[in-house]
């Protein structure tokens, strides 16, 4: 077993793989950053500023496979041989393979059910009987969240993983399921909405009469010195890495982060050492963690971080689509008529909504998709959703307050090397208005569109300047949702 | 949120708070006058923000000619001044045929007449500027190694500041709904946050500027019609990869730079309206990055961070309307710049700045006269990119 395996991996997979010239063990299918994490490697990249980067945190993960550079490091898979460099964010492929454009592959359907998570899952269950349905679903699995915990929670009694195996086994053919696909957006066509997605380098065009935004939520981003650095895991990658390939995040951990529950019953099934840390101040090392230090000065030696706070919801899809934005109890949310719509023909569901347990997410994924039948002329309960939906509670979030006493240029709110002082010495200069911070710092403009930086940044502008978060500007998400290289979504001759 | 309150009374009172508005009311503060601008979201936040970043004096007539040369002296005294980013690194036009290469070899003499040292240069000199062009196609190009680009961002951000600290009032958040006009003067104006008394108003509304005519009452035909123009921005690379501006009418009219933060920007000849739609489309998506991979094929590689849109407020000639309109006693119009009026502004600053306080200025402003509509005296049309 490699240094940090949890599970014993399947032999005839075994394959050598070589990062920086050294060769690692591996095995087949791997993604990349796991391969090495279990070899104990966890500086990958490098920030446009220098900054050492991981695969766990944020920010993107451009590499060099076999002296191709600015591949995405989180989605290549191990082969046998391969060569892995690290390389700057800046670096770029000069001398690129021009293969003819690929046609777009082109799929209608009643529905688009954009994420696969448990609410998309009840949105296509509750749909399927009569409706053609397509399910876009960025990660390589479908269940989101809950195909990455093992211990029984959010309303399910049995094991998360087994919850979503049961209900996606019973999907038909009316649902056409894709994974490892990004949604690039939503564009109105007239009576269709247009859902153009890539999956690999292929390009889906889905055509659907009705949009399910069931787009989920992101993992609040803790503002501690260096919280960035190689060996900072947020929560969902510490969960994939742990529960999906059986590697650790490292031998000893510090859990960070107002939420530790999240993730301790996880650290102890599979007796990974672990130390609750409430309150980090920095981290430091050389090449990753080697200690985290709080705020009272005390010294832990540990080799990872994991960030088990609150979750947000992800904002971009909504206000990309044409939704409006409220602000209550600590969260951006959707503004939403009483059928879940941000507009005509546009539904929400899941965390994307409303951060509350699987159960209610997975409830009011049936919800909507009862609403759509209906709107297709179908028979449906949705009163009866609605009323079991009532029963649970939507989690709010106490609003984080900001220490200034920290080294601010340490505190990076994105991985784009905007860290927490650029952004205050701008508002420092005078300037309060959050849309002229972000363009003159870059805050929520580079790799994630402010899906995670955006929710910091106006924290900082509403509590520096005294302004009610409700009351910032926010500005809105623009496709594509998420990154695709140009020869992906260019058209052809 | 409204950054300032509302004055009850101001001198000259500017609608609009883009780069036009802004630049025009530093210049007049630093004049001494008294000024007021009311922006119905935030600076910037109409066109200016949105647009492409690029400053040229490649034009093929003699007045924008003229004018931009001035404008890129003002940029340079300005970025140095108050330090923004502004950059002289060029403008480079593919040419790909021998009548492009005629049309531009009289542009090219229009603007060495003016001082522009403008020159035609060989596909070979165009590939030393920037290596990674496909200059299989091109057969020459017209480069002016004087033309640059600034960021809209911190440039707009630099004049306000400094603006303010003339004593001008920025404004934001407000929305002008209607003039109070007695006897055929402007006596006051009637916004979201209440009325200011006004002397002179100056329409520098760009893409809205027909609307705020409108509330004016001018009769005047003053054709401004707002045309949706999409942009795309990738990931940063190092710095240096795409210095100047690069033109290439042959692939979809497109121009693409690298932004001082180091992602590639960009639009091409894609164009929608009359609209007040902003809504970015799938379609632009896709032609950018067909055009942009054929002018360097390596951007196939590169991320699309995103797309977004902004108005091209074109009038039938692409020439902006600057002057006085004579049926009110004290109205100015600076509109209509139909995607050129970022790289304009300082120019149209001092333009404009003069009229009102000399009522004479020594730039071209008769080119732009904005009568020449109504008396059928359209001037060429100005070289207008994407």
């Amino acid at each position: 077993m490699r240094p940090l395996d949890l599970t014993e991996k399947d032999p005839s997979k075994k394959v050598t793989i070589y990062f920086e010239g050294k060769p690692y063990e591996a095995y087949e299918g791997e993604k990349i950053p796991v391969a090495l994490l279990a070899n104990g490697i966890y500086w990958l990249t490098t920030s446009l500023q220098g900054r050492k980067r991981g695969a766990f945190t944020f920010g993107p993960l451009p590499i060099v496979l076999n002296g191709m550079k600015n591949v995405d490091g989180r989605k290549a898979k191990v082969r046998d041989g391969i060569r892995i460099e690290r390389q700057n964010y800046g670096e770029f492929q000069e001398a690129v393979e021009i293969d003819g454009t690929k046609e777009p592959l082109r799929v209608v359907v009643d529905v688009a059910v954009i994420g696969g998570g448990i609410a998309g899952i009840g949105a296509a269950l509750e749909m399927q009987e009569h409706l053609t349905v397509a399910l876009i679903e960025e990660k390589g699995w479908l269940g989101g969240l809950m195909f990455l915990e093992s211990v029984p929670q959010g309303g399910f009694d049995e094991e998360p993983r087994k919850v979503v195996k049961g209900l996606t086994s019973k999907f038909n053919e009316n649902l056409r399921v894709f994974t490892q696909t990004v949604a690039l957006g939503v564009f109105d066509e007239g009576e269709y909405f247009l859902v153009p997605a890539a999956k690999g380098d292929q390009l889906v065009e889905i055509m659907a009469k009705r949009v399910v935004l069931a787009t989920g939520a992101v993992e609040n981003i803790l503002l501690f010195e260096n919280n960035e650095f190689p060996g900072v895991f947020r929560l969902d990658f510490a969960l994939e890495v742990i529960n999906k390939w059986g590697v650790a995040p490292g031998r000893k951990v510090a859990v960070v982060g107002r939420r530790p529950e999240r993730i301790i019953p996880e650290l102890e099934k599979w007796g990974i050492e672990y130390v609750v840390v409430p309150n980090p101040k920095r981290v430091e090392g050389e090449e990753k963690v080697e200690r985290l230090i709080d705020t009272n000065g005390n010294v832990y030696e540990v080799d990872a971080v994991i960030v088990s706070d609150y979750r947000i919801p992800d904002i971009n899809p909504i206000t990309q689509a044409g939704g409006k934005l409220r602000f209550k109890r600590g969260h951006y949310l959707p503004v939403l008529d009483s059928k879940n719509r941000i507009r005509e023909g546009i539904y929400v569901a899941g965390s994307a909504a409303g951060i509350k347990p699987h159960r209610a997410n997975y409830i009011e994924g049936r919800l909507v998709g009862a609403h759509i039948l209906r709107e297709f002329g179908y028979e449906a309960s949705p009163a009866v959703y609605r009323e079991q939906l009532e029963e649970y509670e939507v989690e709010g979030m106490p609003l984080p307050v900001i220490d200034f006493s920290m080294n601010l240029e340490d505190v990076q709110i994105c991985g784009c090397d905007v860290n927490f002082k650029k952004v205050d010495d701008v508002v420092k200069s005078g300037i309060k208005d959050l849309q002229i911070i972000k363009r003159l710092t870059h805050l929520a403009m580079g790799f994630c569109q402010g899906r995670f930086c955006l929710y910091n940044g106006a924290l900082l502008v509403s509590q520096r300047t005294e302004t009610p978060m409700g009351e910032l500007d926010i500005p809105v998400a623009r496709p594509p949702l998420k990154n695709v290289k140009m020869k992906v979504v260019a058209r052809g001759e | 949120m409204p950054t300032k309150e509302l004055p009850e009374r101001s001198e000259i009172t500017i609608i609009g708070g883009g780069i036009i508005g802004v630049a025009l009311a530093h210049e007049l503060a630093k004049r001494g006058e008294e000024v007021t601008v009311i922006e119905k979201r935030f600076i910037g936040s109409g066109s200016t923000f949105r647009c492409g970043t690029g400053i040229r004096q490649q034009f093929n007539d003699e007045a924008n000619v003229q004018v931009m040369k001035r404008s890129v002296e003002l940029w340079k005294k300005y970025s140095e001044e108050y330090g923004f980013p502004f950059e002289q690194t060029g403008y480079l036009f593919l040419l790909y045929d021998d009548e492009e290469v005629e049309e531009f070899k009289k542009n090219i003499a229009i603007q060495n007449r003016f001082g522009v040292p403008t020159r035609l240069i060989t596909p070979e000199e165009a590939k030393e500027i920037v290596p990674l062009l496909d200059t299989s196609e091109v057969i020459a190009a017209s480069w002016n190694p004087t033309d640059g680009k600034a960021s809209p961002f911190h440039s707009t951000a630099k004049f306000a500041l400094h603006a303010e600290e003339f004593g001008a009032r920025l404004v934001e958040y407000t929305e002008v709904k209607d003039f109070i006009i007695e006897n055929g003067e402007i006596k006051g104006l009637k916004t979201s946050r209440g009325t200011i008394k006004t002397g002179i108003v100056v329409n520098a509304t760009n893409a809205w500027a027909k609307l705020i005519n409108a509330m004016a009452g001018i009769r005047t035909k003053i054709p401004i019609e707002p045309y949706k123009h999409q942009a795309v921005i990738t990931q940063p690379i190092r710095k240096g990869a795409v210095k100047p501006m690069v033109i290439s009418f042959r692939y979809g009219h497109a121009y693409l730079t690298q932004t001082s933060h180091g992602g590639i920007i960009g639009g091409v000849g894609y164009e929608e309206g009359p609209t007040y739609d902003l809504n970015p489309t799938y379609e632009f998506l896709r032609e950018v990055s067909y055009y942009f991979t054929k002018i360097i094929p390596a951007l196939r590689e590169l991320l699309i961070l995103r797309t977004w849109a902004g108005y091209y407020a074109k009038t039938p000639d692409s020439n902006p309307a600057i002057g006085k309109i004579e049926e009110l006693s004290n109205y100015y119009i600076a509109a209509g710049f139909s995607g050129h009026g970022f790289m304009m502004a300082p120019a149209v600053a001092e333009m404009v700045a003069d009229l009102i306080t000399k009522g004479k200025t020594d730039l071209p402003v008769e080119w732009y006269d904005p009568y020449r509509f109504e008396r059928g005296e359209l001037r060429g049309q100005a070289l207008q990119m994407g």
